[in-house]
């Protein structure tokens, strides 16, 4: 892989907490800053905070203490920085989450014309244009239901794509699907990495934490046990309890 | 569709049998204990009479009740979806107030007799409301014409206020049912709907708009479809305040003929003709709805 430069701090999360109603703190005075271009995959035991650490950076998930800023906006109880913060900060789900009563086109177009703005041709020629770089420009007129969910979540990263974030999330995007279609999402999301997108992964595919990430943190409790290039996770992991989940997984 | 095969089991025939022999013991006793005289000849023209002077058949006593409840019922569901809508939006709404507001109606109307709320409501709208909206006035004051088509539509001038008022007492009713049948509809949607559009920058209304609602509406049609029918079953409790629907109708005609038995098993037959073919038309609509789902 190339050498790439990374950029300025975008993301700054600062000694964040979260308390489950149960009582379960799912962060516990979580600090990590991510740099502009930086690929940083999280992974972690299910349950150990991970996904909820990528729910708090775009307010899906709301913190009891500690703060987050997102390219120089703190996301607080401003719901103009929260709106603002939405529009820079994309999201993939595990369950695609397309909207079914939509045809692709109609779901890559929504939030362009709703939130940016565009006109409808404007939409039309970005959508089809991101259509082409998932690689399924001929689907546009298709409901989610007739597609599969290797090519539903490519369409899911086009609708993100859509609003030209600055920063993609993906919510272990490829554990909903066979394992045949994950390759073709991976793909996706390295082309992604290579233009330099500032992303946060949570993945168990450790083949694209090693190819395309600058950076892994693995997550128990709450808390960071280790982070460290990919390289160092596979080749001389410092901690036992890293040590431990990485032969569970790989 | 995959046909199930009918099975006849020796209790299904017991059971038939059973139910024939109650039928026979019933006729048996309507022929020797019920000393009663059935004069069915003299329903037919309470349906429909022979206008003399035009020379034509109109509607008399019973189909002209049955008319009032048909408009009844499809005003007060048409008022009932919007105002249920409003309510359910309110029910499923961020701010503390709406849902208190959504809740307290809800509870108010679905924990009350239908009777009582009538009368409470009824007489506080056509006292108060109507007499400041001027409703009797603005209604005789019309062209010919308009009255004839407000007579058509709604009721004739004379008692355009009283239709009004049970219209509207109906409606508040029955908008209660259609709140929980919105807002069930509403929360049946997944979370990772509004996920992905929060994600996606849209404010909470447009959410609302354009990802959760488009999808609630399938789900809301055939519940809302089958409160119709409810709608029309509950309009009988308007007859209590002189609105000439079909069972006021059926009381009139009860006190002037005495035919207490033809009376009302006629206008059963005809609440029946009205909710049955309606209970078809919904199931239809189920079975359409379910098909597109899949």
């Amino acid at each position: 892989m190339q050498e790439k430069t990374l950029g300025d701090y975008i993301i700054t999360v600062d000694g964040i907490s979260k308390t489950f109603p149960n009582g379960v703190c799912a962060l516990c005075d979580f600090t990590t800053k991510i740099r502009r271009r930086e690929v940083v995959v999280v992974i972690g035991p299910s349950g150990s905070g991970k996904s909820t650490f990528l729910r708090c950076l775009n307010g899906l998930e709301d913190i009891d203490s500690g703060s987050i800023v997102i390219d120089g906006i703190p996301l607080d109880d401003n719901k103009k920085n929260r709106l603002e913060i939405r529009k820079e900060v994309g999201m993939v789900f595990q369950l695609f989450n397309l909207f079914p009563h939509m045809t692709v086109l109609e779901n890559v177009n929504l939030a362009q014309r709703l939130v940016r703005k565009k006109t409808k041709e404007g939409a039309r020629q970005a959508t089809m244009d991101l259509l082409n770089k998932v690689g399924m420009p001929e689907k546009a007129t298709s409901y989610p239901s007739q597609l599969s969910g290797g090519q539903q979540q490519r369409v899911a990263i086009a609708r993100a794509l859509a609003m030209m974030p600055k920063i993609m999330l993906f919510d272990e995007a490829t554990s909903a699907l066979d394992p045949e279609m994950i390759g073709e999402v991976l793909d996706v999301m390295k082309t992604l990495a290579r233009e330099g997108m500032t992303m946060v992964v949570v993945t168990h595919e450790m083949g694209f934490a090693r190819e395309v990430s600058d950076r892994v943190i693995f997550i128990e409790e709450g808390r960071i046990v280790e982070e460290g290039t990919a390289e160092h996770f596979f080749t001389n992991p410092r901690e036992e309890r890293t040590k431990l989940f990485l032969s569970q997984i790989l | 569709m995959r046909r199930r095969k009918v099975k006849i089991t020796p209790l299904d025939l017991f059971v038939v049998l059973l139910l024939v022999g109650a039928g026979l013991y019933l006729a048996y006793r309507m022929k020797v204990g019920l000393h009663y005289k059935w004069k069915w000849g003299v329903i037919p023209q309470y349906l429909f009479r022979f206008d003399q002077e035009n020379n034509k058949w109109v509607a008399n006593l019973l189909m002209q009740g049955l008319f009032t409840t048909i408009r009844l019922s499809v005003w007060a569901t048409i008022l009932a979806t919007i105002l249920g809508t409003v309510m359910g939006l309110f029910r499923v709404s961020q701010s503390l107030f709406k849902r208190l507001t959504g809740r307290t109606y809800v509870e108010l109307i679905r924990n009350l007799p239908p009777l009582v709320l009538i009368f409470i409501f009824y007489f506080f709208v056509s006292d108060q409301i109507m007499p400041v909206l001027g409703v009797d006035e603005f209604v005789r004051s019309r062209s010919e014409s308009t009255q004839a088509v407000l007579t058509f539509l709604f009721a004739p001038p004379s008692l355009f206020t009283a239709f009004l008022s049970a219209l509207i007492t109906l409606a508040v009713f029955e908008a209660a049912y259609i709140t929980e049948i919105v807002r069930a509809g509403i929360q049946s949607i997944e979370k990772g709907q509004w996920e992905a559009s929060y994600a996606l920058g849209l404010s909470w209304w447009q959410q609302m708009r354009y990802i959760v609602l488009p999808q609630a509406m399938q789900r809301i049609l055939p519940p809302l479809a089958g409160q119709l029918i409810s709608t029309i079953k509950d309009s009988a409790v308007v007859s209590i305040i002189s609105i000439p629907e079909l069972t006021f109708q059926g009381m009139e005609l009860m006190s002037a003929t005495y035919l207490t038995f033809e009376c009302w098993i006629t206008i059963g037959v005809l609440y029946l003709i009205l909710t049955l073919s309606l209970s078809l038309a919904v199931e239809r609509l189920e079975i359409y709805m379910r098909r597109s789902e899949a």
